[in-house]
């Protein structure tokens, strides 16, 4: 657990993973946005200092992918774990993200992947 | 010249001959007639000369008679005379009766008198003197007895003549005839000879000519079967299909070049088989023999068509699938004379659907796993990240917590998996299906992509509807039309405003709070057996309308819907979806059809589906 508190945004359609996941966030010393669909989630992201993005792809209306691409529109230099049910992601947005996981993989990587990008903006 | 006319020349033959020889005959019989009065002409004027001749002995006897009397003066002399004296009336009677000729009477008459004055004036004078005994030596009596009887004899000698003359004139006559007789005979049978002889040959030359002509007209009509029978063959030879041709007790008659190519067998190989011996055929499925057409046309009397699966074994053992029909082939009379069986090979085109099927059930698979994966990795990422907190430091409150989520996340896991095996479970035979409970598990799996569309769904589907079928199979049909529907509606809201819950019970009673165009309509109705809208009859089953106020489909396009590779989805179809869809309901001897309209109004498509509750199976359907 750092002093420095981090701040995350999560965005995913799936109301249960989503509280979860924020549960294991605060957990794990994160400060943690949540937000149901894209848009919520871009507005969030545009107000606050969110400095990682938890990023669900497969969404109704804008899908993970047209989110990531608003948010490097905005803020290009915050870092997005992008997550996938599927297990095969289209290349443009593996491009697009700094890094990927698929859900079910479980806690443990989820806070490494998210904890080797904060540091690495930490470090910057 | 028809047959009657013939058989009426042939009587004609007969007849004529028959009347002319009549004639011939009827005459002949006139002139013998003629002759036999003459010969007994003849005999009368014999007769007549006899009796002439006696009188004349008669007249003698009288006159000798009494000589004697006038010189011995005994009247024994005088029989004679008396004898005769009764005798010549009675023969003058006769000769007055045997000749009509008047100058012939009056000479008997002349004859009689003269008789009856010598009697009167010479004899009885004499007889009277005798017997008172006087003397008869007078110069004068004597000679006027002897002129009188000289009067007498000269009468009678003319009498005699000129019956003599009248049988010679009377056989002279009948000499006359019978040269008449020969002369007529002659010309008789001459005539009815040329005539017999011109008359038939005259018939007997229409007779010749009418033959001919009728010969000429076979000849004609044998070159034009011939021709048309070589324009036939030919057309049969080209023709892009197997043909054979048996006769009604099944033998094969011919072959044409495609069917010898397909069965293996060559024509002459054949010819005069049962059927069955070449043209081996079993259904692709069950391996079962099929009925020999020629057999299953006889006894249906009607064309017969045959499962698109089936399978021809050719002459080395090798299979190629066939299409096939066989039409009766009827006489005159309707009576069945044999049977033309119509085949081609059709294992490439059933190959290909095959493949073709395949690949859409590869598509829809993939799709499915793309599903499966996001139903169940969205709960197990939940419930893997609930056990990591409750493997941390949490309160027992939090624990519980916790613990109810991944419970309900399980739950979600195993319902979604549930609704993915009965997807997957393939029956051999048809099962019973609750209409309701297979469109609901449907919508389950596809709400999360009506939510990713804005679509709201709207369900009318009560419990127990119950038919009977592939529930795999319909499912597929159902998610297809389902998801047209929803992206027809997605297509014409244009951006997504996700909903929820995106799956609506209409009986709720919960007004959609979504726009109108968004709503997806699924409904399931009973319908008794009844009559289709064509006037087909329709047996008791479950009616599935899907209805979405999309942007509807224009009239060119409606038509091509159910063919395959059509689709108005350009990259993201595969254009088979509905063409299986048809295939499938088609298969339970259901009904699928569209309905849309483009117009401002009332835009949008309607899928109706109907599905028998004890449906016959059409095995080709697929």
């Amino acid at each position: 657990m750092t002093a420095e508190q981090h701040t995350i945004l999560c965005v995913d359609d799936e109301p249960v993973g989503l509280e979860v996941r924020r549960m294991l966030l605060e957990r794990a010393g994160y400060r943690v946005f949540t937000a149901l669909d894209g848009v919520s989630g871009l507005e969030i992201f545009a107000r606050e200092p969110i400095e990682a993005v938890v990023l669900d792809f497969a969404m109704p209306g804008m899908n993970g992918g047209e989110v990531a691409s608003n948010m490097r529109g905005v803020k290009p230099t915050v870092p997005i774990l992008m997550l996938s049910a599927y297990t095969s992601l289209p290349p443009e947005v593996h491009d697009l993200v700094n890094l990927t996981m698929t859900k079910g993989e479980g806690a443990p990587a989820l806070l490494r992947k998210l904890g080797s990008l904060v540091d690495g903006v930490a470090s910057k | 010249m028809n047959s009657s006319s013939f058989d009426q020349i042939l009587r004609q033959v007969f007849i004529v001959p028959m009347i002319a020889v009549l004639l011939g005959a009827g005459a002949l019989a006139w002139q013998i007639r003629q002759a036999s009065t003459t010969v007994a002409r003849i005999e009368a004027s014999d007769a007549t000369i006899a009796r002439t001749d006696s009188l004349a002995a008669l007249i003698v006897d009288q006159e000798t008679g009494l000589r004697g009397y006038q010189t011995t003066g005994d009247s024994d002399f005088l029989n004679p005379y008396t004898n005769a004296a009764v005798e010549i009336p009675k023969v003058f009677q006769e000769l007055r009766v045997a000749n009509r000729d008047p100058a012939y009477r009056a000479a008997v008459a002349d004859l009689e008198a003269a008789h009856q004055l010598w009697e009167d004036t010479f004899a009885q004078p004499l007889m009277s003197t005798l017997e008172a005994g006087g003397q008869t030596s007078d110069a004068d009596l004597n000679r006027v007895g002897r002129r009188e009887m000289d009067a007498i004899r000269q009468r009678v000698t003319a009498l005699s003549a000129a019956a003599t003359a009248e049988r010679k004139g009377y056989i002279e006559r009948w000499r006359h005839q019978v040269r008449v007789m020969l002369v007529a005979l002659l010309t008789l049978a001459v005539g009815i000879g040329l005539v017999i002889g011109l008359y038939t040959r005259r018939q007997l030359q229409d007779v010749s000519n009418a033959f001919r002509q009728a010969h000429n007209i076979l000849r004609s009509r044998a070159e034009q079967a011939f021709r048309s029978e070589q324009k036939l063959r030919t057309t049969l030879q080209s023709i892009g299909d197997g043909v054979i041709t048996c006769d009604a007790e099944s033998r094969i008659e011919t072959m044409n070049d495609v069917a010898q190519r397909l069965t293996g067998w060559t024509a002459s190989e054949a010819r005069h088989l049962p059927l069955d011996q070449v043209f081996r055929i079993v259904n692709q499925t069950t391996r079962e023999p099929i009925e020999n057409p020629v057999a299953k046309v006889q006894r249906l009397n009607s064309i017969v068509t045959f499962a698109d699966h089936t399978i021809l074994f050719r002459k080395d053992g090798s299979e190629i699938i066939i299409d096939d029909s066989a039409s009766p082939i009827r006489n005159k009379e309707s009576k069945l004379i044999g049977v033309v069986l119509v085949f081609r090979d059709i294992t490439l085109q059933i190959k290909s659907q095959e493949a073709l099927l395949a690949n859409e059930k590869l598509a829809v698979a993939g799709r499915l796993a793309a599903t499966i994966a996001h139903e169940i990795h969205n709960p197990l990422d939940s419930v893997s990240n609930l056990l990591f907190l409750m493997d941390g430091q949490s309160t027992p409150d939090e624990s519980h917590h916790f613990l109810q989520l991944a419970k309900g996340e399980i739950a979600r896991v195993t319902q979604i998996s549930r609704a993915m095996l009965s997807l997957y479970r393939e029956s051999k035979a048809p099962v019973a299906i609750d209409i309701g409970e297979m469109l609901r598990s449907i919508l389950l799996l596809m709400e999360r992509r009506f939510v990713s569309l804005g679509v709201v769904v709207v369900q009318d589907l009560p419990e127990g509807l119950v038919i009977h079928g592939f529930p795999a199979e319909l499912r597929q049909v159902f998610t297809n039309l389902l998801t047209n529907a929803a992206e027809a509606a997605s297509a014409r809201i244009g951006v997504t405003q996700p909903v929820e819950p995106a799956v609506i019970d209409a009986r709720m009673a919960d007004p959609p709070p979504a726009h109108e165009d968004a709503i997806v309509h699924v409904s399931a109705v009973a319908c008794p057996a009844g009559m289709t809208p064509e006037g087909l009859p329709r047996p008791a089953g479950v009616q599935v309308t899907i209805d979405d106020h999309g942007n509807g489909i224009p009239d060119e396009a409606l038509s091509h819907l159910f063919t395959p590779f059509f689709t108005t989805k350009g990259e993201r179809g595969t254009g088979l979806g509905l063409w299986i869809s048809r295939g499938i309901v088609t298969k339970h001897g259901g009904s699928i059809s569209l309905a849309s309209s483009v117009e401002p109004e009332d835009h949008g498509t309607t899928a109706s589906v109907f599905l028998a509750i004890n449906p016959t199976m059409n095995a080709g359907g697929e």
